[in-house]
């Protein structure tokens, strides 16, 4: 009795899953290096009921979570500073994370700390670590594609960027920072991204289109309530039958 | 007893089932390559009504009223572009497969992802299959051929939820695979909510046929033989 009323209500936590996802690609639509989430709508168990040779099949409703992110390129956006950078191609920055872990990222709004040693925008240092030595601004420097850092003549260091096998199970540790783990797979050298600076790289969120989802998703939100309502009123019309 | 009330009865409950699928149709409007519910009504046996007499058969009766099983509406849906190199729609007939730990499986569900085996999968972690029933890899900068995955046609297919089916492969299916999009719900929610309304009103009736004969039975108990004074 009343399946219905819990199958609907899952429905609606889906519905709220996806509208989560679609608010938070809207607010990072200008986060450097974002990248907006696919998010995976499924249906729940089924139980059968048998009733005199009859075989009534009935869903428990749906879920929705997010399975990874769309890889997408997002825009070059030109910014003139030394220590803004974007990668083309798939791979990302290595920082080291104040747990002692590698972290992956695309942003590539990074900054020099008061050692001198290149940070990103929330103070951790790209891994290997540069310096650059007393009396070198960020201006002087230079940086290759290939990640090779140079000031004037001399070679500071290199960026190396990374990439693992499964980037949709990377493990979002915050500030558009990721952890690799057992289901992404393990880092390794990224063959054919390349570094360009003075460039930062847009979101790929695609307000239009998340404007659409929103539409649908909401829709789908009130679908849900009706059938909430629907379920209810049967209820209360058992409910008035009186001996 | 009065056969009515059972009658009544056998329909509420009828009407509850066809209730709670079409709750489920709604909640996965958004569900890719789901596919609606349907379950037909039957009236159960005719039942002989005889004579008060009981010797002559008086005409025939049916029983009430139930559920005739459970079909799925099969209709491809409609197929929006997404863009995602990793979303793949089956146009027409047939099924994506899935190696999961109880066996092999069926989806028309084709939002994929990868593993860090480097193999495509789909959003439970379980292995996409190719036409010869081998995992499909994933090349380097993320991307698959659509043609590298397999179409099956599948006889006896039935829901096992988190949008799997289960039934056995009958061979290469004709719907071809479009790599950048998926199948959407096959729900229409218009004609689910109109179902919806017609079903509670439906429940509503028999609720009012028991109330009625509920009266009925009340004033033969109690005023059937009473005398009447004047």
């Amino acid at each position: 009795m009343l399946d219905g009323l819990y199958s609907a209500a899952s429905g609606m936590a889906a519905q709220q899953r996806e509208l989560d996802a679609i608010s938070d690609d809207l607010a990072n639509e200008s986060t450097p290096g974002y990248k907006s989430q696919r998010v995976a709508f499924g249906d729940l168990l089924y139980s059968e009921l048998d009733d005199a040779g009859t075989t009534t099949t009935t869903g428990a409703g749906a879920e929705a979570r997010t399975i990874g992110r769309d890889g997408a390129q997002g825009a070059f956006i030109a910014t003139g500073k030394p220590l803004d950078l974007a990668i083309a191609g798939a791979g990302y920055f290595q920082v080291k994370l104040p747990n002692g872990q590698t972290g992956l990222t695309r942003n590539g709004s990074f900054g020099v700390d008061a050692q001198g040693t290149i940070v990103d925008a929330a103070g951790n240092p790209l891994q290997p670590p540069i310096s650059l030595p007393r009396g070198v601004s960020p201006e002087e420097m230079a940086i290759a594609p290939d990640g090779t850092v140079t000031a004037g003549k001399r070679t500071l260091g290199k960026i190396e960027l990374a990439e693992v096998p499964s980037p949709d199970h990377l493990l979002a540790a915050g500030d558009g920072v990721f952890e690799a783990n057992a289901s992404s797979g393990a880092i390794q050298p990224a063959a054919e991204a390349l570094i360009a600076q003075g460039t930062l790289e847009g979101s790929n969120v695609d307000v239009a289109e998340a404007m659409a989802n929103l539409v649908t998703t909401q829709r789908g939100y009130q679908l849900d309530s009706s059938a909430i309502q629907t379920e209810s009123q049967m209820a209360s019309i058992a409910n008035q039958l009186r001996p | 007893m009065d056969l009515g009330l059972f009658i009544a009865s056998s329909g509420m409950v009828a009407e509850q089932a066809r209730q709670d699928q079409l709750s489920n149709d709604l909640a996965n409007a958004s569900t890719p390559g789901f596919k609606p519910d349907e379950s037909p009504k039957h009236s159960f046996k005719q039942v002989l009504l005889a004579t008060s007499s009981g010797e002559a058969a008086a005409g025939s009766l049916e029983s009430g009223v139930g559920l005739e099983g459970t079909y799925t509406d099969m209709a491809p849906g409609a197929i929006r572009q997404t863009g995602q190199p990793l979303d793949f729609a089956i146009a027409g007939e047939g099924f994506f497969a899935v190696q999961t730990a109880g066996g092999t499986r069926y989806t028309r569900d084709g939002q994929f992802t990868t593993s860090a085996q480097g193999v495509l999968t789909d959003a439970n972690g379980d292995p996409v299959l190719d036409q010869s029933g081998a995992q499909v890899k994933v090349g380097s900068g993320g991307s698959v051929g659509a043609s590298a995955l397999g179409v099956f046609a599948l006889s006896g297919a039935h829901k096992q939820g988190e949008s799997l089916y289960a039934g056995s492969a009958t061979g290469k299916a004709s719907g071809t695979v479009q790599q950048g999009a998926l199948e959407q719900s096959g729900v229409d929610s218009t004609q689910t909510m109109v179902d919806m309304i017609s079903s509670l009103r439906t429940y509503q009736s028999g609720q009012q046929a028991i109330q009625t004969i509920g009266q009925t039975l009340q004033q033969a108990a109690t005023q059937v033989g009473s005398i009447v004074p004047g």
